[in-house]
């Protein structure tokens, strides 16, 4: 039974590390973002866009946790009897995206933040602000991918 | 050929028709002005030229218009008008008949009557909110004496006696009454009343003993207050005060009042700063002009298909304008006008995101376009959503007339909305796991290894295509070897090392990949000193070959971000799932679905939009395109608050 264990902590580490590092990244862009508000009110919609993006990580550790669950059966099913083996496996799966969710998405909120600064002295530039930003995910959606792929790998 | 080719015009009037030639420019919009003074005209005729100066009615013109930006402000700050958050994006306007546009520009005086009442209110505004502070003030200040018995008028000096209100520090309160019942003989000390910080004492006392006690009132922090000018107990003032306060703000409740009166005209100062607006450029561009004694001439930029349209319209409106257009010079600064087709045109807001091609490329927009509705399809790949994402921009588009590249966004979501719905039927997702049919080919969520091998074969013909336009430029602008050297090579390299990996390739991937990695080692240090240092710059280029790996392997979000959307959505299903039985239940399932649908489809549009853009910039433009261009702005009429509709032929 100490199996499940394992993949139940790779589970909430995924959702915890990851939806922590999006909450200190959004709260970052918002606090820019705020400042920006001040200034110009006609920008919510614009500044609003740069702080979703850090957002993402943390729903792709929720969504890392959910394969999790739904794989070891705690939602939809009977709870499965892993092995050590198994539950390790299963929670190596999560690291990837656990760590690199965390770290990237407070990454992601510094260049999201300084791209509000950007498009409050030149909006039309919305766009690079936002690829700047984007640049830093890549590495949240690949370490998501290796999450998922080495999920899907492993039997039980 | 999306890149639009232009003329440079000049153009001669007779001074008499300088406005009418301006006024006809302007509503035309199609001619980009050069500054006569920076043209190579200006010094072959210096001599004979004058500079036109922006006139004077420029700066009249610009306290017009900030007195109206001001009346709009005060009204703003009163009864602002709420963008929706779309609005926010595009900018709300509201739509005005030609009729009631003149209308409005002939009543344009009745807006400075206007002005002169906002201003008027505005001060009074003022005059009453510092009032209202300083009442506000003096009552914190008073609340705390509301017991004291003694009108404050009576609190003075006699000849025998010494009185006073004091402020001691909460804590010091007990100390300070022990040291006067021990230094002083005579007083009476009265606490009226304290709060966590403070105590407020009355203390009457022996004229000759107030050295003593002003030194025991110092040593324990008190502060002696006085209310001059109040007459009566502090009670009294205080309802005295509130009176005032009332008052006060009936009265500006009136001018809010007033304000509301006022109100109606806000559309009629907008309209009207449009014109003005319109006005300001026109005298402007006059700026752009030169002149000699009885003629202007000006210069500029026309899309070349649209001269004889510009020819006509002069010849028919005028009696002296004379236009003469000639292609640009080598060395000029053309400006940039992109036009594609009536469905890839919705992608040029991704091209001009990153920059406007100079004139020497082609337009990337119709070669990425293909690729940008694919892979966005893929990111999103959902029918349910696909089909709820085109309704809602065909919605946006019926509700808001919308321009240029806000337009463009809203169709390049509708066309994402098609490329959604299509590639959820090919994977067979329908609001995640919701409705279940089956796929066309196969769901990524059965065999992720298989859609990861697509999305990477998908990325190498997107990078392969990305070379060719090198390539093609290379080879139009002469320099065929370097497009058989720089993307023929790695061409033969690259294939070769693909077929090394499949059974049936492997003697040709063998020679192949030998061939190209020779050559690419001979050729990339071509531009290098010295046989050595060619050689070695070759073989440093083979390193490259990691590059195009890294990029490869970068369309591998297309597989991540299609399981991420129905991953979401089935776990939202699920969840749903869940609360089925009671009527409660099934009340919060809607919510349940309803709600985390359309947040998945939220957040899942946006990371489509923006990572489908990331591999068009990054992976894409990184192999042929230069940017740098500068965009065709032409001199129009542009209106910040009014849409004047068109007139119905």
């Amino acid at each position: 039974m100490a199996g499940i264990i394992w993949a139940l902590l790779g589970a909430a580490l995924a959702v915890a590390l990851a939806g922590i590092g999006s909450a200190i990244g959004v709260g970052l862009v918002g606090e820019s973002a705020a400042g920006v508000i001040t200034e110009d009110p006609d920008k919510f919609g614009q500044t609003l866009l740069m702080q979703a993006l850090p957002g993402t990580q943390g729903i792709y550790g929720l969504l890392t946790g959910f394969l999790i669950m739904q794989k070891v059966g705690v939602i939809g099913g009977a709870l499965l009897d892993l092995t050590v083996q198994q539950g390790f496996s299963i929670f190596m799966a999560a690291l990837p995206i656990a760590l690199v969710g965390y770290l990237s998405a407070i990454s992601q909120g510094k260049a999201a933040a300084a791209g509000v600064g950007l498009i409050a002295k030149r909006p039309e530039e919305l766009g690079k602000a936002i690829v700047y930003a984007v640049m830093v995910e890549t590495y949240a959606v690949l370490a998501l991918l290796a999450s998922i792929m080495l999920l899907f790998g492993i039997v039980v | 050929m999306p890149i639009v080719e232009m003329q440079r015009i000049s153009l001669f009037a007779h001074q008499q028709e300088k406005d009418a030639v301006i006024n006809i420019l302007q509503e035309l919009g199609i001619v980009e002005l050069v500054d006569l003074k920076e043209s190579s005209a200006w010094e072959e005729m210096k001599l004979l030229l004058e500079p036109e100066e922006a006139a004077e009615e420029v700066a009249q013109l610009e306290s017009r218009l900030g007195e109206i930006r001001y009346c709009l402000d005060f009204f703003q700050r009163y009864f602002p008008v709420q963008k929706s958050f779309i609005e926010q994006f595009t900018g709300a306007r509201f739509n005005i008949t030609p009729e009631e546009y003149k209308e409005f520009v002939a009543k344009g005086e009745e807006t400075d009557l206007v002005y002169r009442n906002c201003r008027e209110v505005d001060e009074e505004q003022i005059g009453l909110r510092n009032e209202e502070t300083r009442c506000h003030n003096l009552l914190s200040s008073l609340a705390p004496w509301a017991g004291f018995s003694l009108p404050l008028e009576q609190i003075k000096d006699t000849k025998r006696l010494r009185m006073q209100l004091s402020t001691v520090p909460a804590d010091e309160l007990p100390v300070l009454q022990k040291a006067l019942a021990e230094t002083v003989a005579d007083y009476y000390l009265e606490v009226v009343s304290a709060d966590r910080d403070l105590a407020y004492v009355f203390a009457l006392y022996l004229q000759k003993e107030s050295a003593e006690v002003g030194e025991i009132f110092k040593t324990y922090g008190a502060t002696e207050v006085s209310f001059p000018g109040l007459t009566g107990t502090a009670a009294q003032s205080i309802e005295e005060l509130d009176g005032k306060i009332a008052e006060i703000q009936r009265k500006r409740e009136e001018l809010r009042q007033r304000v509301e009166k006022l109100l109606i005209h806000r559309p009629h100062m907008m309209a009207y700063y449009d014109y003005l607006e319109g006005q300001r450029a026109q005298k402007e561009a006059i700026g752009n002009l030169a002149r000699t004694e009885n003629t202007f001439m000006l210069e500029g930029w026309v899309p070349a298909p649209l001269v004889s349209n510009l020819k006509k319209t002069l010849m028919q409106e005028t009696e002296t304008a004379l236009l003469v257009s000639r292609d640009p010079e080598p060395g000029e600064d053309v400006p940039v006008l992109l036009q594609n087709g009536p469905v890839s045109d919705a992608y040029e807001v991704v091209t001009r995101m990153y920059s406007t091609p100079s004139r020497r490329e082609i337009d990337p927009t119709p070669l990425m376009a293909p690729f940008f509705f694919v892979f966005f399809g893929m990111c999103l790949s959902d029918a349910g959503y696909g089909v709820i994402l085109s309704l809602l921009a065909y919605f946006i588009t019926r509700k808001i007339k919308l321009k240029g590249m806000g337009k463009q966004l809203i169709k390049l979501l509708f066309l994402g909305g098609v490329s959604a719905f299509l590639a959820g039927i090919v994977m067979g997702s329908y609001f995640g796991d919701l409705i279940k049919i089956e796929p066309l080919w196969f769901n990524p969520l059965d065999d992720p290894m298989r859609m990861l091998i697509v999305s990477c074969i998908l990325g190498g013909i997107h990078i392969f295509t990305g070379m060719a336009v090198q390539a093609y430029q290379s080879i139009k602008r002469g320099r065929i070897w370097d497009a058989v050297f720089d993307q023929g090579l790695w061409y033969l390299f690259l294939i070769g090392l693909v077929l090394l990996f499949l059974p049936q390739g492997n003697f040709a991937g063998k020679w192949m990949s030998i061939t190209g990695a020779v050559g690419l080692v001979l050729t990339q240090g071509r531009s290098q000193k010295g046989i050595f240092k060619k050689l070695s710059s070759g073989l440093v280029s083979l390193y490259d070959v990691t590059g195009f790996l890294s990029d490869v392997l970068s369309y591998s979000r297309l597989l991540a971000l299609g399981l991420a959307t129905g991953v979401i959505a089935s776990a939202i299903n699920t969840m749903a799932g869940l609360l089925t039985g009671s009527v409660v239940g099934v009340i919060v399932m809607i919510i349940i679905l309803l709600g985390g649908h359309s947040f998945n489809l939220i957040i899942n549009t946006l990371g489509a939009y923006v990572h489908t853009s990331r591999l068009q910039y990054i992976e894409f433009f990184g192999k042929f395109f230069e940017g740098g261009g500068r965009s065709f702005q032409p001199f129009c009429k542009t209106t910040k608050f009014v849409e004047i509709e068109e007139r119905k032929a």
